[in-house]
C-alpha cells in the first residue's frame, strides 16, 4: 500500500512536467498565463477593478506586439514598466529622496526596484505561444486605417522635444534608463515592442484601449502623432543595453 | 489622505451639497490619476516629479489656491495647464472625465486646500 502511494506521490508530481513537453501555444496560455493575464477581455470598466489588475492585458496582443519581440522577451523576461502593473502598489509617501530644492518626493519601494520576476518559456514555447498571441485581435477596428507615414521623420534631438516639452509625456515615461517619469512603460523599447498603428492608435486615444488607464489623451496633433511614432522607431534602434 | 480625513473631507462636500458617494468617486480619480505627479498627500511631490522641470502644484497651499476660482481649476483640470497660462506638464483630463466626474474633482481640490474657507461658506465662483 505504501509503495503504491508512493507511486501516485510520483505520479502527480512526474505528469506536469512530461505533459509540458507536448504542450500546445493556448494550453501553456491557459494553464501557465491566464491567472495573471486577461486573455479574453473587456478590459476593466471601474477604477476598482483596473486596481485589481495584476498583470498587463493580452486580449488584443495581436494587434500590439512585434512577434520577434515576444519570441525573444518570453525567453528572457525584463521590466518595462519602472512601477509595476500599478504604480498605486509601489509608491511610498516616506521620504527617502531629497530633490534639487532639498524637497522631499514618493518613492518606488519593494519588489519593483528588483528584476522583474516573470514565467520564462524556452525557445520552441515561446514561438508557439507567441503564434498564439498573435492571434488574439480582439482591437482590430482601432487599428484599422492607422498607417505611419514614413516621411514625417524626425532626428532624435527634435522627438525628444516633442515628447517632453511640446507634450509632457516624458513626465511619466523614460526615453533613456533611468531618464524620464516612472508610472508609464519605458518608451526607449517601445519600437522594439510593439506595432507602429498600435503606437498611433494608443497614442491618439487610451481610453480606447484602456478606459480607466492613468495616461490621459494628450489631444496630440495628426502631424505631430506621425513625428512621434517615427521617433520611437528611431529611438528603440539605439543601443542602450550599456545603460541598463 | 487618511481615513479620518476622507469622512472631514466628505462631510464637507455634504455641506456644499454633493453627496457623499461623489466625494469618496472623487477622491478615486484623485488617486488614480493625479497621485503620480501631484503625490500622496497632494503636495506637489508625486513620484514622477524629479523626472519634471514643472513643479506641479501643491494643492494644500491655501495662499495659492485661495487666488485660484473655480473656474480656473475647472479650466485647468479639463483643457490642461496651458487653458490657465500654466505648463504643458499639467495635461488635460477632459476626455477622462465626465462633466459631472470634472465638477467633483474641483470640489475635491477644495477640501484639500481650504478646508476653513468651505466650513465659512465662502464663495469660490
Ligand atoms: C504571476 C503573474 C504572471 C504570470 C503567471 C505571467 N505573467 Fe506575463 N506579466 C506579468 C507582469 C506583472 C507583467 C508586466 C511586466 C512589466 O511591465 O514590467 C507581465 C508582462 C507580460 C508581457 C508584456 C506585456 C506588456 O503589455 O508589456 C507579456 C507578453 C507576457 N507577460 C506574457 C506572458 C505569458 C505568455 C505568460 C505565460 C507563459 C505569462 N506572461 C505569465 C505577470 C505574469
Ligand atoms: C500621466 C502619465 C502619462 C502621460 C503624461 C503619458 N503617458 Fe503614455 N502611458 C501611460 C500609462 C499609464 C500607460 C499604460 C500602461 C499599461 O498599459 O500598463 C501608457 C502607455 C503608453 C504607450 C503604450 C506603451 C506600452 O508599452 O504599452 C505609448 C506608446 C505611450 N504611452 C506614449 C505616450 C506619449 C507619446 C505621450 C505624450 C503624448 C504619453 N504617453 C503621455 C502614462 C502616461
Ligand atoms: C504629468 C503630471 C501631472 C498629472 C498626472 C496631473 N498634474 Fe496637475 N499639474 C501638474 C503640473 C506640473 C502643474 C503646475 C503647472 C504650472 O504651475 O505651470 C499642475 C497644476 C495643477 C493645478 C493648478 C493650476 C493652476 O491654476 O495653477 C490643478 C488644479 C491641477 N494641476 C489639478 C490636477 C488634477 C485634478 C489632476 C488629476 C486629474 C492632475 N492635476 C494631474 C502636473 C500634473
Amino acid at each position: 500500500m505504501k509503495r503504491f502511494l508512493l507511486s501516485m506521490v510520483a505520479a502527480v508530481v512526474i505528469s506536469p512536467v512530461l505533459a509540458s513537453a507536448g504542450e500546445d501555444g493556448p494550453t501553456i496560455l491557459d494553464t501557465r498565463c491566464a491567472y495573471c493575464h486577461n486573455l479574453k477581455g473587456p478590459a476593466p470598466q471601474t477604477i476598482h477593478d483596473l486596481w485589481k489588475r495584476d498583470a498587463p492585458d493580452l486580449f488584443y496582443a495581436g494587434n500590439k506586439f512585434r512577434r520577434e519581440w515576444l519570441v525573444s522577451w518570453l525567453q528572457k523576461p525584463v521590466r518595462i514598466r519602472p512601477a509595476g502593473v500599478n504604480y498605486l502598489r509601489t509608491i511610498n509617501s516616506t521620504p527617502h529622496q531629497e530633490g534639487k530644492d532639498g524637497k522631499k518626493y514618493d518613492v518606488l519601494w519593494g519588489a519593483v526596484l528588483k528584476p522583474l520576476v516573470h514565467e520564462t518559456l524556452t525557445a520552441p514555447e515561446a514561438e508557439l505561444v507567441a503564434d498564439s498571441l498573435m492571434k488574439l485581435r480582439a482591437g482590430d477596428e482601432l487599428v484599422s486605417g492607422m498607417m505611419v507615414d514614413k516621411s514625417k521623420t524626425v532626428t532624435l534631438d527634435q522627438g525628444e522635444v516633442l515628447i517632453d516639452k511640446v507634450y509632457g509625456c516624458q513626465s511619466c515615461h523614460q526615453i533613456e534608463p533611468g531618464y524620464g517619469g516612472y508610472t508609464g512603460p519605458e518608451l526607449y523599447t517601445a519600437g522594439r515592442r510593439l506595432q507602429p498603428e498600435f503606437m498611433l492608435s494608443y497614442i491618439k486615444r487610451p481610453k480606447n484601449w484602456d478606459p480607466k488607464i492613468w495616461m490621459p489623451n494628450g489631444n496630440v496633433k495628426p502631424e505631430d502623432l506621425q513625428k512621434i511614432v517615427n521617433y520611437l522607431i528611431l529611438l528603440s534602434k539605439e543601443n542602450f543595453d550599456e545603460a541598463r | 489622505m487618511k481615513p479620518g480625513k476622507l469622512i472631514l473631507a466628505s462631510a464637507l462636500l455634504a455641506m456644499a451639497s454633493v453627496p457623499a458617494v461623489q466625494a469618496e468617486e472623487a477622491y478615486l480619480n484623485y488617486k488614480s490619476y493625479c497621485m503620480q505627479c501631484h503625490g500622496m498627500h497632494g503636495k506637489g511631490d508625486g513620484v514622477n516629479v524629479p523626472a519634471m522641470n514643472v513643479q506641479p502644484r501643491d494643492h494644500s497651499d491655501n495662499k495659492y489656491m485661495m487666488t485660484r476660482t473655480n473656474t480656473d481649476i475647472y479650466k485647468a483640470i479639463k483643457f490642461g495647464g496651458p487653458a490657465v497660462n500654466k505648463s504643458v506638464k499639467m495635461p488635460a483630463w477632459g476626455d477622462t472625465f465626465t462633466e459631472e466626474e470634472l465638477q467633483e474633482m474641483v470640489g475635491h481640490i477644495r477640501t484639500l486646500c481650504c478646508e476653513k474657507e468651505l466650513i465659512r461658506g465662502v464663495n469660490f465662483k
